[in-house]
C-alpha cells in the first residue's frame, strides 16, 4: 500500500514534467500546421511548473534532499547531534505548517475571485498542491528526525507550533522581531532546510508587522507561474538526461583528445567538461555528484596532487553558471525583468573567461608537477568529436531557436529537453524506458529542492519592499558613495558577504530587487549587473559557512569539510580575479550584445 | 570613523522600521494607505499620485497618509489585487487588466474600436460609474477616481496600413489571458502570448513584429526604435483607476473620506487633460527621431473586425447588461454630437 502511494506520488510528478515537455512542442507544431495553437498550452505549462516544483519539494523531503546551509556534522555524534537534528526538523516542520495554512487562505481568496487558468480550470484548484506539499514536507521532516520514536515525536511538536503560530497570528502584531529571528538563525546553523529559514524569517516578519503570511503565498504563486520559469525544469531535464546517459564519457573523450596535449591537460579537460554540464544542471551541484566520481580518479591517476584535484573539482562544479542557458541567468532575468536572451548573450565571454582562468591554473599545475601529456592526434580528436556530435550540438540548437526568433525561452527549453531525450534513448540507446522514468523523477526532486527555496524567498523580498528597504538603501548609497568605481567595489564586497550567507537562487530573488535601482542610478546596465552579480555569487559556492559545493564535494569525495575548503582556496582567488575583470571591464558583457545590435 | 557611523546609520535605517511596532495605536486612528502602481517612478502618473498623497495629508491633518510603491514593485496587477484582498495592501492604481480581476464590468472600456474619442469615452464612463462603484463595493473595494493612461496604437517593424497586413505579422498579446489568444487565432491573427519583459528582445529577434502600445509608453520604453512604424488606428483607450479597500475606507471619518475623494477627483481631472497631450507630444517627438506614422486605408475592414471582437466580448468578458448600457450611451452621445 505504502509502496503504491510512493510510486503514485513519483508518477504524478513525472507525468507533470513530461506534460511540460510535450505541451510547448505540440503548440509549436500545431501552430505551424493548423495556424491555431493548443488552447491554454502556455498557462497550463506555467501551472505545471507550480506542480512540478512543489511535488518535487515533497519528494525531496521524503528523501532528505531539501537543501540546507549547514549540517550538524561538526557536533559530537550521539545525543548532541540527535538533539540538533530534532530541533532543526521541528523548526522546519513549524514553518512548513505555517506556510501551508497560509496557502489555505490564498486558496480561499482565489476561489472568491473566480480566476480561471484556461479551458475552465479554476486557479484555486491548481493551488491545492501548495498546502498538500507543505503538509507532506512537515510530516516528512518530523519523520526523518528519527529513527528513535521520541525524536520523531519531539520533532512533530513543530507541527503543533506551526498551527499555534497561525492561530495566534494577529496577536503577534507589534511583538519584537528578534526572538524569532534568533531561533531561526540557530536552526539554520544546525541544518534546517534553506526554505524553512527564508520562509520562517518572511512569515515571522509578516506576523509581527501585522500582515498575514498569506501575502507570502501570493508572491509564491505569482513567481511559480511566471512565464519564463518553466525553462528551469526543462533545461534541468535536458542536462540530467545527458548526465544519466554516457554522454559524460563521450564528452570527456572530446575534451581529452582536444586539450590533452596541453600541460595540465586533464585539469583543463575537467574545467571545460564541468562547465558544459553545469550550464544545463545549474547551481544544483549535480555536476559534482555526477562527474566527480569519474574525474577525481582520472586526475589522481594522472599524477595530480590530491588537494589540487579536490579544489579543481569543487570549483568546477560552479563554473559555467554564466554560460547560456544556465539557470541563474534565467532566474535573474525573471526577477530583474530583463530579456533573458540578452543575458544569455552577455554571459558568453565572462563565462568562457572564468573557465579559462581555471584551465590556466591547471596548465600551471601541469607544468610544475610535470604530469603526463597525451599527444594530439587529429584523427582521434575528429572521431571523438563525431561520436559526441549530438551532445555538442545541444547548446547550438538552443541558441539558434532562441536568437533566430523561432521560439520563446520556454519553447526552446522544451526543444532542448526533447532533443536530449531523443539523443539518449533513440540515437545512443543509453537510456531505456525504465531509465526514462527514473530521470524524470530525479529531475523533479532536483527542481523541487531549488524551486521551493525560490518560491519562499520571494516572500522575504515582498517584506523588504513593503518596509521600503530598497528606497532607503538607495538614499543611503546616494548620499555616501560618490563614484561609480567606489560603488562597484562596495558591491563586490557586499555580494561576497551575501554569497557566504545565501545560496545563489535565494540571493538573486532577495538581493536583486534591492540593488537594481541603485545600480541604475549609478549608470550601470542591468544586464552587466546581472552578469557581475552571478559571477560574484559563484564565489559563494566555495566560501564557508554556506558554500554548497563544499558540502557536496565533501560528501561525494568523502573528505572532511575543512580539507575541501582549504583545497578550494586557490580556486577562490582565481575566480575572484575573474569577478574583478568582469566587474570593471564591461566590454566583456556588452561586446556580443552590441554585435547583435549592429546590423 | 565616518564610515562606521554611516554604516550604523544604515543599519538603523534598515532595521528600525522592522523592529518598531507597525502603525500607532487604535485610538488616534491614523490610516496609512500602502498603494501599488505600475507606472515608472517620476512619470506623470507617479507625480500625480504623490501630489494626491500630499493633499490627503494636508486636508486630513495627517490622519490619512499615502505610501506609493511605484513601478510594479509590489508585483503584477493580479498579485496586487490578491494582496489587497488579503489586506496586505490598501490601495492600487490599476489598469483595466487588474480592475477586471475585481469585476469584469471594467472590460467595457477595453473593447477594441468601440470608442472613437476621449469625449465618447468620458461620456460612457461617467454614465457607468455609479453601477461600477456598486459592483466594486460588493467585492470590498472603493473607486476613488479614474485615470487615463493613453490610447493604444499598433507599433510594428514593417510599415502596415491594412488589416491583412497586420494579420500577417506575429503580434504581442499578454501572457495569461488564454481566451483572448484563442480569439485572435480564430480571427486569423498571429498572437504570441509573452511576458511583458520579453517584448524588447522579442521585437529584436523577430519573434513578434507588432505590438499594441500607447505612444507615450512606446517613447518611454524606447520600443519605437525597433518598431519604427505606427499605425494610427486607435484600438482602444487604456483606462485606469485608483481603488482602495472597503476596510480602509471604513476606517476613515466621514470628513476625511470627502477630502480623500476630492483629491482623487482632482487627480482624475489633471490626468484627463495632461495624458492625451503627452500622448500627442510623444508622437511628435518620436517622429523627429524617425517614427513613420500611417493611417489605415481599409477603415471598413477594421470596423468589421472590431464589431466581431465586440460581439465576442459581450457576455463573456463584459457582462451583457453593462455592454448594452455602454453601447446605448455611446450611440446616444454620437447622435447628440453630430
Amino acid at each position: 500500500m505504502i509502496r503504491r502511494l510512493r510510486a503514485a506520488e513519483e508518477g504524478l510528478a513525472a507525468l507533470a514534467l513530461a506534460a511540460m515537455v510535450v505541451l510547448p512542442l505540440l503548440e509549436i507544431a500545431v501552430r505551424r500546421l493548423a495556424g491555431v495553437g493548443v488552447p491554454g498550452s502556455q498557462p497550463f505549462v506555467q501551472h505545471l511548473t507550480l506542480w512540478v516544483g512543489f511535488l518535487g519539494a515533497a519528494l525531496a523531503a521524503r528523501e532528505g534532499r531539501l537543501l540546507s546551509l549547514a549540517t550538524a556534522s561538526y557536533l559530537p555524534e550521539g545525543a548532541p547531534r540527535l538533539a540538533a537534528g530534532v530541533f532543526a526538523a521541528a523548526i522546519g516542520a513549524a514553518v512548513a505548517v505555517l506556510l501551508g495554512l497560509a496557502a489555505g487562505e490564498l486558496i480561499a481568496i482565489t476561489r472568491d475571485a473566480g480566476t480561471i487558468v484556461a479551458a475552465g480550470v479554476p486557479a484555486w484548484a491548481t493551488q491545492l498542491v501548495l498546502p498538500a506539499a507543505f503538509a507532506a514536507v512537515a510530516l516528512r521532516l518530523a519523520w526523518r528526525a528519527g529513527p528513535p520514536p521520541a525524536a520523531r515525536a519531539l520533532a512533530a511538536l513543530g507541527i503543533v507550533l506551526g498551527v499555534a503560530l497561525w492561530w495566534a497570528g494577529p496577536k503577534l502584531a507589534g511583538a519584537p522581531a528578534w526572538p524569532g529571528l534568533v531561533v531561526l538563525f540557530a536552526a539554520a546553523l544546525v541544518g534546517a532546510p534553506i526554505f524553512a529559514i527564508l520562509g520562517g524569517v518572511a512569515a515571522w516578519l509578516h506576523l509581527v508587522g501585522d500582515v498575514t503570511p498569506a501575502a507570502i503565498l501570493v508572491e509564491t504563486y505569482a513567481l511559480s507561474v511566471s512565464p519564463t520559469l518553466p525553462a528551469i525544469p526543462l533545461f534541468t531535464l535536458a542536462g540530467l538526461t545527458l548526465a544519466e546517459g554516457r554522454s559524460s564519457e563521450r564528452l570527456l573523450q572530446v575534451f581529452r583528445s582536444c586539450f590533452g596535449w596541453l600541460p595540465g591537460g586533464t585539469a583543463v579537460v575537467c574545467a571545460f567538461l564541468c562547465s558544459f554540464f553545469t550550464v544545463f544542471t545549474g547551481g544544483s551541484g549535480v555536476t559534482i555528484l555526477a562527474l566527480g566520481g569519474l574525474l577525481l580518479p582520472a586526475l589522481l591517476r594522472d599524477g595530480y596532487r590530491e588537494s589540487f584535484s579536490l579544489g579543481l573539482l569543487t570549483a568546477s562544479g560552479s563554473l559555467g553558471l554564466l554560460l547560456p542557458p544556465a539557470l541563474p541567468l534565467i532566474v535573474y532575468a525573471v526577477v530583474a525583468q530583463v530579456p533573458v536572451e540578452d543575458l544569455f548573450l552577455a554571459g558568453v565571454l565572462p563565462g568562457l573567461l572564468m573557465t579559462s582562468l581555471v584551465a590556466a591554473w591547471g596548465v600551471r599545475e601541469g607544468l610544475r608537477s610535470g604530469t603526463p601529456r597525451a599527444p594530439f592526434v587529429p584523427r582521434v580528436a575528429a572521431r571523438a568529436l563525431w561520436e559526441a556530435k549530438w551532445e555538442l550540438l545541444l547548446p547550438a540548437v538552443v541558441l539558434f531557436a532562441l536568437l533566430g526568433g523561432w521560439a520563446t525561452t520556454v519553447e526552446s527549453a522544451a526543444v532542448a529537453a526533447l532533443y536530449a531525450l531523443v539523443v539518449q534513448t533513440v540515437i545512443h540507446r543509453d537510456l531505456g524506458p525504465r531509465d526514462l522514468w527514473r530521470v524524470l523523477a530525479e529531475c523533479v526532486v532536483l527542481v523541487g529542492s531549488v524551486l521551493i527555496i525560490l518560491c519562499v524567498a520571494v516572500g522575504l523580498t515582498g517584506w523588504l519592499v513593503d518596509a521600503q528597504v530598497p528606497a532607503r538603501l538607495l538614499e543611503w548609497t546616494r548620499s555616501h558613495v560618490e563614484s561609480r568605481t567606489l560603488f562597484l567595489l562596495g558591491l563586490n564586497g557586499f555580494l561576497l558577504v551575501v554569497g557566504c550567507l545565501m545560496d545563489i537562487f535565494s540571493a538573486t530573488i532577495v538581493v536583486v530587487p534591492l540593488i537594481v535601482p541603485i545600480a541604475v542610478a549609478y549608470g550601470i546596465d542591468p544586464i552587466h549587473l546581472g552578469i557581475l552579480f552571478i559571477a560574484n555569487l559563484e564565489l559563494g559556492y566555495l566560501t564557508p559557512p554556506v558554500g554548497l559545493n563544499l558540502f557536496l564535494a565533501s560528501q561525494r569525495f568523502e573528505r572532511p569539510l575543512l580539507v575541501v575548503a582549504r583545497a578550494a582556496l586557490p580556486m577562490l582567488a582565481i575566480l575572484a580575479i575573474g569577478v574583478l575583470l568582469i566587474t570593471y571591464v564591461p566590454w566583456l558583457t556588452t561586446a556580443l550584445l552590441s554585435l547583435r545590435a549592429a546590423p | 570613523m565616518t564610515l562606521l557611523r554611516s554604516l550604523a546609520a544604515l543599519a538603523c535605517a534598515l532595521l528600525l522600521p522592522a523592529l518598531s511596532p507597525a502603525g500607532a495605536s487604535a485610538q488616534g486612528k491614523p490610516v496609512t494607505i500602502k498603494l501599488a502602481s505600475f507606472v515608472p517612478e517620476g512619470s506623470i502618473w507617479d507625480k500625480n499620485l504623490r501630489q494626491m498623497g500630499d493633499e490627503w495629508r494636508r486636508a486630513t491633518d495627517g490622519r490619512v497618509a499615502l505610501t506609493v510603491f511605484a513601478g510594479g514593485q509590489q508585483g503584477e496587477e493580479t498579485t496586487v489585487v490578491s494582496k489587497m484582498r488579503l489586506g496586505a495592501l490598501q490601495g492600487a492604481a490599476l489598469t483595466v487588466l487588474g480592475l477586471s480581476q475585481i469585476d469584469l464590468g471594467f472590460y467595457a472600456f477595453a473593447i477594441p474600436f468601440f470608442y472613437e474619442s476621449y469625449d465618447e469615452l468620458q461620456h460612457v464612463r461617467a454614465a457607468l460609474t455609479p453601477e461600477l462603484e456598486k459592483r466594486l463595493a460588493a467585492k470590498g473595494f472603493v473607486l476613488l477616481g479614474w485615470g487615463d493612461a493613453g490610447w493604444l496604437q499598433v507599433f510594428s517593424k514593417k510599415k502596415i496600413s491594412t488589416l491583412p497586413e497586420l494579420k500577417a505579422l506575429p503580434i504581442y498579446t499578454a501572457a495569461g489571458d488564454d481566451r483572448m489568444v484563442q480569439w485572435y487565432k480564430s480571427s486569423g491573427f498571429e498572437p504570441r502570448p509573452l511576458a511583458f519583459s520579453d517584448i524588447p528582445t522579442a521585437l529584436a529577434t523577430g519573434l513578434i513584429e507588432a505590438v499594441p502600445v500607447t505612444p507615450l509608453a512606446a517613447l518611454l520604453l524606447q520600443w519605437y526604435r525597433t518598431a519604427p512604424h505606427m499605425l494610427e488606428i486607435g484600438i482602444s483607450p487604456l483606462v485606469g483607476a485608483t481603488v482602495v479597500t472597503q476596510k480602509t475606507w471604513n476606517a476613515m471619518s466621514e470628513a476625511d473620506r470627502t477630502a480623500v475623494r476630492a483629491a482623487a477627483q482632482a487627480m482624475q481631472e489633471r490626468l484627463r487633460t495632461e495624458v492625451p497631450e503627452q500622448d500627442r507630444d510623444a508622437v511628435t517627438q518620436m517622429q523627429k527621431r524617425g517614427l513613420q506614422v500611417s493611417a489605415p486605408t481599409d477603415a471598413q475592414a477594421w470596423r468589421e473586425i472590431g464589431d466581431r471582437f465586440a460581439e465576442l466580448m459581450r457576455g463573456t468578458y463584459v457582462p451583457a447588461d453593462l455592454y448594452d448600457r455602454a453601447r446605448a450611451e455611446r450611440d446616444a452621445f454620437r447622435r447628440t454630437a453630430r
